[in-house]
């Protein structure tokens, strides 16, 4: 251990190390630049801990709570309504809606970094399935891009709708005739036909995925 | 521990992690409620409990890319910051925070309020340990510039 490794290690903040410790007790100098790391991670603490909305954490865990309730409350209405073979079609786990929902989880955050195409080209990417201005009319579009997904080319999309954010998977090369549903991870997911192919909607919320779902079929 | 609890052990240290992501408190409550609102329904499922303080990190910080508008975390290896800020000189820390990209503020907030290790924020960040210890001294090197006393011009009228 020298100067310059025992600087270079206490400016990555992870600590001192026994070989660190040793140098230290032997230079003046690195001593001295220990007490004033010392000082200065304590300022970087502080500067780092802004303070918190009153009652933040309560809220948050009554938040929990209240969505908790909404849900178990909506599963039971389901059950209700739609009795033991409705519920098994319910929790059917669809392979592209699950492959959606694994996009959602690994693919999403890549797709975002890389950036959205213009406008120009995204009306030509979704041309003859399913119209920018149509998603438009239900929420803001704030990402598009076209992505590989499921062994084709889907087009990308996050829509942010009054309720919430959700993603859409527009996929001209994959149609089905009736609505396809899954969930895993806190993630649901539905499909549903348009125009020309099908549209995937992936979001945390049951009700958001499904009512989107619903304006944006075909 | 259940959902509940682990959310009120960590609300306020989620909260300042996506507020050094966003920059923005409003924005910060959003991403934490929305991250939270997933968390719990894949909390049955989460095998290592005791790792529930990282995964609730990293759903915050998917949620934050996932949100609108959000700026790619890029790579800034090879940018001094403190140099193209030179005239930043003097701050007090949390301006000098507040003057650093988010993707030198990301892993400092992950190491000091999450207490998280090199390999863990390498993890959860998607780059190297070597990579991230780099971008963890820049940071602190930008911060140092940043909140040293201005020069004065000594000797002039």
């Amino acid at each position: 251990m020298n100067c310059l490794d025992y600087r270079r290690t206490l400016l990555a903040g992870t600590g001192e190390s026994d070989s660190m410790r040793v140098h230290r007790l032997q230079c003046v100098a690195c001593a001295a630049e220990w007490q004033e790391h010392g000082a200065f991670e304590e300022a970087l603490r502080e500067g780092l801990e802004v303070p918190v909305p009153q009652g933040f954490a309560a809220r948050m865990a009554n938040a929990q709570a209240v969505s908790r309730r909404k849900f178990l409350a909506a599963a039971a209405s389901v059950l209700a309504a739609a009795g033991a073979g409705g519920f098994y079609l319910f929790a059917r786990q669809d392979p592209i809606a699950l492959a959606g929902i694994d996009f959602v989880m690994k693919e999403e955050a890549k797709s975002i970094m890389m950036g959205a195409i213009s406008r120009s080209e995204a009306q030509a990417e979704l041309a003859g399935t399913l119209p920018i201005e149509r998603m438009e009319r239900i929420g803001q579009v704030k990402h598009i891009r076209p992505c590989p997904f499921n062994g084709q080319t889907a087009i990308h999309v996050v829509l942010v709708v009054p309720q919430g954010k959700v993603t859409l998977l527009v996929m001209a090369n994959s149609t089905v005739r009736r609505a396809r549903h899954a969930e895993k991870e806190g993630l649901h997911a539905a499909v549903v036909g348009i125009q020309r192919g099908s549209v995937g909607v992936i979001g945390a919320d049951l009700d958001v995925v499904e009512s989107v779902a619903g304006a944006l079929k075909a | 521990m259940g959902f509940e609890d682990t959310v009120r052990a960590h609300a306020a240290d989620l909260f300042r992690y996506a507020y050094w992501l966003t920059r923005d408190r409003a924005q910060a409550e959003d991403v934490v409620q929305e991250a939270l609102l997933r968390g719990w329904r894949a909390f049955p499922r989460l095998r290592e409990r005791a790792a529930a303080k990282a995964w609730l990190f990293s759903i915050v910080r998917n949620e934050y890319l996932r949100a609108a508008g959000a700026p790619a975390l890029d790579s800034l290896d090879g940018v001094d910051v403190a140099d193209e800020r030179s005239d930043h000189s003097g701050l007090e820390m949390r301006d000098a925070l507040l003057a650093l990209p988010a993707s030198y503020a990301e892993p400092l907030a992950l190491q000091v309020l999450g207490g998280f290790s090199c390999a863990e924020i390498a993890r959860m960040i998607g780059a190297t340990e070597g990579a991230t210890m780099t971008r963890l001294s820049r940071a602190r090197q930008a911060l140092k510039r940043l909140i040293a006393p201005a020069e004065r011009n000594v000797g002039r009228p």
